[in-house]
């Protein structure tokens, strides 16, 4: 029965859930599942797991833009259906798997797969610079501070050799959100890039009471910064600007509200998070750079400071450690010494739990 | 046929070897105005360095009070296509598992009847249809759930679309059924995850070991990730073939190349509990003393493999930093067993979602709830006993808020009885 | 009246006297003090249903509010 929009009650379903998970497994993984032995990365990108029952599964791991578009995911499709018996799945990070039970069918996807120019990059496994996990930015945001896909994409050009290779001391996860509120959370990050509002938003009080309703615009205020006020004839608001948090949820309710700015708006740069229990407990991102400019279409400063923090890391890291194991063993005094990055006092918390952060030893370096 | 617009700034994020979102687009600009149209407008943020949405919420379809955003264009006179463009979000199948017969009927409904664009996948691991009108959100509806045998997924206050990890599908060590937990929590609680009745929002991840590759202990309300109680298998032989440089350590994540495992700087020196020793010939694990962080199987994989004695450290409260500041999740059940049906997880999750529904102020993750109230008082309505698992360190200041149950008498006093003993 | 109907309707009445538009479910929940809020939030998915009440959502958080005829017009015009 086709939909019919005049009544749209009529065989309606609802509370239905995704498909079960299993429907969509290849028939190796449900005769193997929970059956598997190990697995070994058998060159940057390309994963073999093998199973109690001896089966061999190949999985192949290529970078997307995580934007795609209806072309794209076809042409997915259509590789899946030559080399995969158009079975594939998608990684928390962005990243395609194609997976391969026929080993001769490896090496023709390997190769089909780098014949079409520079839409299915290779590699994001082991010691590497996997995708970027990241929000929408300019494309569908209403209070981005920045953009992410156009930043996501200059970073990786610029990192492009540490996607494909396993040359790292570790694996090197970054992420981005274009605002505080972080709808991608990118807070324990090994380098995260973060878009902030240095100002509050402005108001509009000839519109404020046409487009907006006062209650609901205070109330959305998560500081309770925001109060009633007359300006002249019109029914406004005030905003008490130290309190500002910028995250927005006023100009969500009152678009009389703008938050964004040209010349305010800009980029952070966070170091030092993961989340694997691995070695030593998870640990939050902390902040390296507070502040560079939006610098549309390349991001100079900020693919600069990315792959400065990627090569001293590089560099100067032992085996295995992470770059907040890395900083926690040559002191947060010698991150900025070889960065070069200024310590400025944004860089000390006055936050909540602020004083859990300050150095309350005499241990440190010179 | 030529572009609308013109895109010179975005143009040059057509350069260098990374998927590019603009050659893409533009392909399917070429017969899409939608497409175009965002094009001009992204191109329009370029040179503003400033966004061009906003925000609308009555939009949806009809019954459910999530799965849809309403977006608005705040340039409509220059770029018509996209003066409407909502989001929707599907629920994806539980570790994005595919076959390519439903990604195709998913993309010719939305050639048909939305933008054509993708977020593959969301944050939280919906797919997202990035840009539709509203008379078209039911159409997309029906036939998303007639066609595809597919829902919508969560946003607004209620229960977060589920995620996990690959899990038992294909890797060794995962604790956990990870899929099947995440189906569970989806299809049980599927008015929670459409009809919002919250005070904010709520997430659940599986990870089905501590690598915990879904970042479960950072983003998740109620984080699940998979342990064991019992010993690490070890394969002797393997070990000493780690060690002989017969196999390629770290499963190759290293770099595919046979070379020798010093086992004493890489995995022995590297372990938080120093639990283990190496005598030239055999592994020893004190097992009592390990804390389960996966070290020495991940660099060993084919020699080391978790326990057989399998189940969840279930943590509470992480989330991003609006509005008290970030926080990871924290330990309140140390080990639950976590098979089907679920029952001791579900009654766990019932009482947790009673305190916060309770308690919680509008827009007050659970997280937040707790550092509020305290822990003493989640645990109280969670039935669950205190234990030092859950705690870096007990406390170290003396202010404890003690509760009058536990003092012989309460806190009532015999003022006349201590004036017997004390003159005034 | 059954009394779930009966709270039900002091719900809308509720809603119908409060200065703002939209409200929390928390907040909407003190119309019906005496319902646990797992049984209020049965009937107000019932009032959704029926189309008495409607949902609005910023992504991040939901309110409810009482359906006006042209809310969608509105909102698509940009007079929320």
């Amino acid at each position: 029965m086709p939909f019919d929009p005049n009544d749209i009650m009529k065989d309606r379903l609802t509370d239905i859930g995704p498909p079960k998970y299993d429907k969509f497994f290849p028939p190796i993984v449900k005769e193997n599942y929970g059956k598997w032995k190990y697995h070994e990365i058998l060159e940057p990108g390309v994963l073999l797991h093998v199973s109690e029952t001896g089966a061999k599964l190949y999985s192949v791991r290529v970078g997307t833009a995580r934007l795609v578009t209806v072309d794209y995911i076809r042409e997915v499709c259509d590789i899946a259906d030559k080399y995969c018996d158009g079975y594939l799945r998608w990684t928390t990070r962005n990243n395609i798997e194609f997976l391969i039970t026929d080993e001769s069918k490896l090496r023709p996807l390997i190769e089909d797969l780098k014949s079409r120019g520079n839409w299915f990059p290779i590699g994001g496994t082991g010691a590497s610079i996997t995708n970027i996990v990241h929000t929408q930015g300019w494309i569908h945001c209403h209070t981005p501070a920045t953009d992410s896909s156009g930043i996501v994409k200059a970073v990786m050009d610029e990192l492009f050799e540490y996607f494909g290779s396993h040359k790292l001391p570790a694996q090197v996860r970054i992420a981005l959100a274009c605002c505080l509120n972080m709808c991608g959370a990118v807070h324990c990050s090994d380098i995260a890039i973060l878009g902030v509002h240095r100002k509050p938003p402005f108001i509009e009080h000839e519109r404020v009471q046409n487009v907006c309703e006062i209650p609901l615009v205070i109330a959305s205020c998560p500081t309770a910064a925001i109060k009633p006020k007359k300006v002249g004839e019109y029914k406004s608001i005030e905003i008490n600007e130290a309190r500002c948090m910028f995250c927005g949820n006023c100009y969500t309710m009152c678009p009389a509200l703008p938050i964004a700015d040209q010349d305010g708006d800009g980029i952070a740069i966070w170091v030092g998070g993961k989340v694997s229990n691995s070695r030593v407990p998870p640990m939050f991102s902390k902040l390296a750079i507070p502040y560079l400019p939006n610098e549309p279409p390349r991001w100079p400063s900020t693919v600069k400071a990315v792959k400065k923090i990627v090569e001293i890391y590089a560099s100067d890291a032992r085996r295995y450690e992470r770059i907040g194991e890395w900083i926690n063993r040559i002191g947060w005094e010698r991150f900025f010494e070889k960065t070069g990055f200024e310590f400025r006092h944004e860089h000390i918390d006055d936050y909540r739990l602020a004083m859990t952060t300050w150095r309350t030893t005499t241990q440190f370096k010179f | 046929m030529a572009l609308k617009h013109k895109t010179p700034m975005l143009d040059e994020l057509m350069k260098g070897p990374w998927p590019s979102f603009v050659t893409d687009i533009k392909r399917v600009a070429e017969r899409k105005p939608q497409c175009d149209d965002i094009l001009g407008l992204m191109e329009l943020s370029y040179k503003d360095r400033e966004g061009h949405w906003k925000h609308g919420g009555i939009v949806g379809v009809f019954g459910y009070g999530g799965g849809v955003i309403g977006r608005y264009c705040d340039r409509p006179d220059l770029f018509p296509n996209v003066a409407h463009f909502h989001t929707m979000r599907v629920n994806q199948p539980a570790s994005k598992f595919y076959k390519t017969d439903v990604l195709r009927k998913l993309c010719d409904i939305w050639e048909e009847k939305g933008s054509g664009l993708f977020n593959f996948h969301g944050s939280t691991g919906d797919i997202i249809l990035l840009g539709t009108t509203t008379d078209q959100l039911e159409a997309i509806f029906y036939e998303l759930t007639h066609e595809l045998g597919m829902d919508l997924g969560g946003s607004g206050s209620n229960m977060r679309t589920p995620e996990g990890c690959v899990g038992r599908a294909r890797c060794e060590w995962s604790c956990l059924d990870t899929q099947d937990i995440v189906y569970d929590i989806t299809m049980r609680y599927q008015d929670e995850l459409h009809r919002p009745a919250f005070p904010y929002k709520f997430k659940f991840k599986v990870s089905g070991c501590p690598n915990d590759c879904v970042a479960a202990i950072a983003r998740a309300d109620c984080s699940i990730i998979g342990t064991w109680r019992d010993k690490i298998r070890i394969d002797q032989e393997a070990v000493r073939a780690y060690v002989g440089g017969e196999l390629v350590p770290h499963g190759g994540a290293d770099g595919p190349e046979k070379r020798p495992l010093d086992i004493q700087a890489e995995v022995i020196d590297k372990c938080p509990t120093k639990c283990m020793e190496w005598d030239g010939k055999n592994l020893k694990i004190w097992d009592e003393d390990c804390v389960r962080c996966m070290h020495c199987i991940n660099i060993m994989p084919r020699a080391l493999r978790p326990g057989e004695d399998v189940g969840a450290t279930i943590l509470v409260g992480s989330k991003a930093p609006i509005l008290e500041g970030a926080q990871l999740s924290s330990v309140i059940i140390p080990f639950m067993k976590m098979e089907p049906p679920y029952e001791e997880f579900h009654e766990f999750v019932g009482k947790m979602w009673d305190w916060w529904m309770e308690h919680g102020k509008n827009r007050e993750r659970l997280g937040e709830l707790i550092q509020r109230l305290g822990m003493r008082e989640f645990l109280r309505a969670t039935d669950v006993k205190p234990d030092p698992r859950m705690v870096n360190t007990p406390r170290y200041n003396p202010y404890i808020f003690y509760d009058p149950d536990d003092v012989p008498g309460g806190w009532s006093r015999d003022p006349k009885a201590y004036r017997e003993r004390h003159q005034p | 009246m059954s009394s779930k109907e009966e709270a039900k309707e002091r719900i809308i009445n509720w809603m119908k006297e409060q200065k703002k538009s939209k409200h929390y479910f928390n907040d909407i929940c003190k119309a019906v003090p005496e319902i646990n809020m797992r049984e209020a939030k049965k009937l107000i998915n019932e009032l959704v249903s029926e189309g008495r009440l409607r949902y609005w959502t910023s992504g991040s958080t939901t309110m409810y509010m009482l359906p006006g005829v042209d809310d969608v017009e509105k909102e698509e015009k940009g007079m929320v």
